[in-house]
């Protein structure tokens, strides 16, 4: 009997993870032998220079890419060779995302892309499901907004209801990719503080790409990253030692 | 950048040969119909016959011209909403809204140069391949004929022509562009695009109204004179006008009613949204699929009304009415061919719409199948999609089709009989079934390419940032 993820207390884990992009000379290693579990309840940033493979771990982590080695478990799942339909289907009931941008569905009002994952899986929400919607709606801010379509919001705006629609069906999981990537450094922490609260207070776990020390510091946990592989991974620490270290990476690059 | 512009100047291309094609090979037939028929004048009058042929023949390529004016136009006008966020960056660079549009007509004329081009040939060639099974098929003795004849070049020029025009007018939206967009949602519209707006379906509403009192009038009219179908003619030229002017406003409330019926599912749900939520995405989709089957069910109704008056004025001569009978059949079938041609353009036109509007969707579809769409359910609603928009226009062409054409025989017959007689509208029932059944295959060969495109999109790469 294999030890499951769950065992350990993890919702998702990678193990001697590897990507490469193209074959030959001219082949791009993205990620080297990256081994990771994300803990329960979690909140873990993932810090790294640009190009160092991020991206690239987040979306094999979240079943939206495959790797060309090692294994991915998605909860108890075991996704590596998942076919697509059930992937799909896990991705759809266990993950919220949120993206650096392009978020939205332009042709859906607010209400329309938080409800989406919902209309997604077929099914109307529950009461209950429904109220989680409307508290996390109020507060964010977005009571007024419900019937505005994307483009007539600011980006802050957008971001927040990625967030809403991220959050609402309570997923175990949510990725975040450069959330606030495309904000004012204010907003964009505004925009964390919602993120971190709002999945603390669900036990839910959240993996977040950021470059953004003050944010990361948030943090339970921090991964960093550089040339595709880990080269550290620390609790909770502040501000200014992530930006040293962050700082001293780009250095030695 | 060159391949993009390949595939997004195919269409245009293609609807420009067939429009050519069209008047070519039609004006090319009845050339060689007339010399048929000099080559066997007993009565002296082949040349009058010659004559009333070319006008016949250029009603035919008039329609199938506008038809695909109105198919290129807004082909083009999907394009550049497609290509919104590159034409802002280059008036952010500094270039001049002028420029970008005077570049794209360019493109036009020179797609439409090659397509009519294209079309002179194949027209020539389709001609030439009927008179040869005519004269195999003993339908038409064999007679001497020359094929390079410049009185089929008139075509070819409009065709030409329309393209350029058409090009023109579906890149007005250039000019609303922005230089911001380019840094900003591209979905945004301006003020005063929504006041262009607003007077557009003003005028389209008065064409609407006016045209629609004076098909009226000329249905009045007809009850006395049969010169009431010529100013009921002015009203419906008018009133449809304005509906296809007015169709950002016509089609939404039909697109959502036919999206309900296509059930609840996301797929089918997410469809009906996508069909009605942008407005003039849709109608630019749809309106050319409306007009090709009004003018087909129009002259179908009009004929079975015509047909159906002439039986019940013969039914004590049976004699008669065989004859009544095979004239109409045969005239119903021909002229409903050439007025279908017309259709087949629209047709054309809504394939490639609905194919370069999923195509600039990629990074929505990318999305969905991020947040938990399945393959399937893409294809799914790519098929709802092309089968709401097929539906909308072909019910609505059917019933505005069904109305002019009753309009247009009630003018025309209402006084025949010496006494106001008030003409019942007969439904072609044939050619509607044929309508549905062209209405199903389209929808699916519609959603063919589309649909493929759709589930290859890899939620990684629609997500990755320019
Ligand atoms: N589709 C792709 N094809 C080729 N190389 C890619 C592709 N996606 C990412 N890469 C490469 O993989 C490496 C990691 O990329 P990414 O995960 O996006 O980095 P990050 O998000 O940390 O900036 C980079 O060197 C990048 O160029
Ligand atoms: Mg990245």
């Amino acid at each position: 009997m294999e030890i499951q993820p769950s065992d350990l207390g993890l919702v998702a884990r990678v193990a001697g993870l590897g990507k490469r992009y193209g074959t030959g000379a001219g082949a791009v290693a993205a990620l080297e032998n990256v081994s990771l579990g994300l803990r329960r309840g979690e909140f873990t940033a993932i810090m790294g220079p640009s190009g160092s493979g991020k991206s690239t771990l987040m979306h094999i982590m979240a079943g939206l890419d495959s790797p060309t080695a090692g294994r991915v478990w998605l909860g108890d799942t075991d996704i590596t060779h998942l076919p697509d339909g059930a992937l799909t289907v896990l991705r759809r009931r266990r993950v919220g995302f949120v993206f650096q941008a392009f978020n939205l569905v332009p042709t859906l009002d607010v209400l329309g892309n938080v409800m989406l994952p919902f209309e997604l899986d077929g099914r109307r929400p529950s009461g209950e499901e429904r109220a989680v919607v409307d508290a996390l709606v109020e507060r964010l801010g977005l009571g007024e907004r419900l019937r505005h379509r994307p483009h007539e919001l600011s980006g802050g705006q957008q971001q927040r209801v990625a967030i809403a629609r991220a959050l609402a069906t309570r997923p175990d999981l949510v990725f975040a990719d450069e959330p606030t990537g495309n904000l004012d450094s204010r907003t964009g922490r505004e925009v964390l503080a919602i993120l971190a609260d709002a999945s603390r207070a669900h036990g839910q776990s959240i993996a977040m790409v950021t470059h953004d020390p003050i944010a990361a510091s948030h943090a339970d946990r921090i991964v960093f990253l550089a040339d595709g592989r880990i080269v550290r991974d620390t609790q909770r620490t502040s501000a200014e030692e992530i930006a040293t270290y962050m700082l001293s990476m780009e250095r030695a690059a | 950048m060159i391949a993009r512009l390949r595939t997004e100047h195919a269409p245009t291309l293609l609807v420009a040969t067939l429009a050519a094609a069209f008047g070519v090979a039609l004006l090319q037939v009845t050339g060689y119909l007339g010399s048929a028929m000099r080559a066997d004048d007993v009565t002296g009058s082949s040349a009058t016959a010659a004559l009333m042929l070319a006008i016949v023949a250029w009603v035919f390529i008039v329609i199938a011209v506008y038809v695909s004016g109105v198919v290129t136009a807004n082909t083009v006008a999907t394009v550049v909403a497609g290509r919104t966020r590159q034409i802002a960056l280059l008036r952010l660079l500094g270039s001049t809204a002028r420029a970008q549009r005077g570049a794209i007509a360019r493109e036009g004329l020179a797609v439409g140069a090659v397509g009519a081009a294209l079309g002179l040939v194949v027209g020539t060639l389709v001609a030439i391949g009927l008179a040869e099974w005519a004269a195999v098929a003993d339908v038409l003795p064999r007679v001497d004929h020359v094929w390079a004849d410049p009185a089929v070049l008139p075509p070819v020029i409009v065709a030409v022509l329309t393209t350029w025009l058409a090009a023109w007018a579906g890149s007005r939206r250039v000019l609303a562009v922005r230089p911001s967009e380019a840094l900003g949602n591209a979905a945004a519209r301006s003020q005063e695009e929504l006041t262009a707006r607003r007077g557009r379906t003003a005028t389209a509403a008065t064409l609407a109204a006016f045209g629609t009192l004076l098909l009226l009038i000329g249905v009045a009219l007809g009850l006395v004179t049969p010169l009431g179908v010529l100013v009921g003619l002015v009203g419906g030229v008018l009133s449809f006008t304005g509906i296809v002017l007015g169709a950002h406003a016509v089609m939404p409330p039909i697109l959502r009613v036919v999206g309900r019926a296509l059930g609840t599912s996301p797929p089918a749900r997410l469809a009906a949204e996508n069909a009605v939520r942008h407005p003039e995405r849709s109608s630019r989709m749809t309106i050319g699929l409306v007009i090709g089957v009004t003018l087909v069910t129009m002259f179908a109704v009009a004929m079975e009304s015509y047909r159906d008056l002439l039986l019940a004025a013969t039914e004590d001569r049976p004699d008669l009415r065989v004859g009544i009978e095979q004239t109409v059949s045969a005239t119903v079938a021909v002229f409903g061919i050439l007025i279908g041609f017309s259709g087949l353009i629209a047709a054309v036109g809504l394939v490639n719409t609905l194919s370069l509007s999923v195509l600039q969707r990629t990074r929505e579809l990318g999305l969905l199948r991020a947040l938990g769409f399945e393959r399937r359910q893409l294809r799914a609603m790519v098929l709802a999609e092309s089968a709401a928009l097929t539906a909308a226009a072909t019910v609505t062409g059917i019933v505005l089709g069904t109305f002019y054409g009753w309009a247009g025989a009630q003018a025309m017959l209402g006084s025949v009989q010496g006494i106001p007689l008030v003409v019942a509208p007969s439904i072609p029932w044939g050619v509607i079934a044929v309508l549905v059944v062209a209405a199903g295959v389209l929808t699916l060969i519609a959603s063919l390419a589309p649909s493929r495109r759709a589930t290859t999109v890899s939620p990684v790469a629609a997500l990755a940032i320019e």
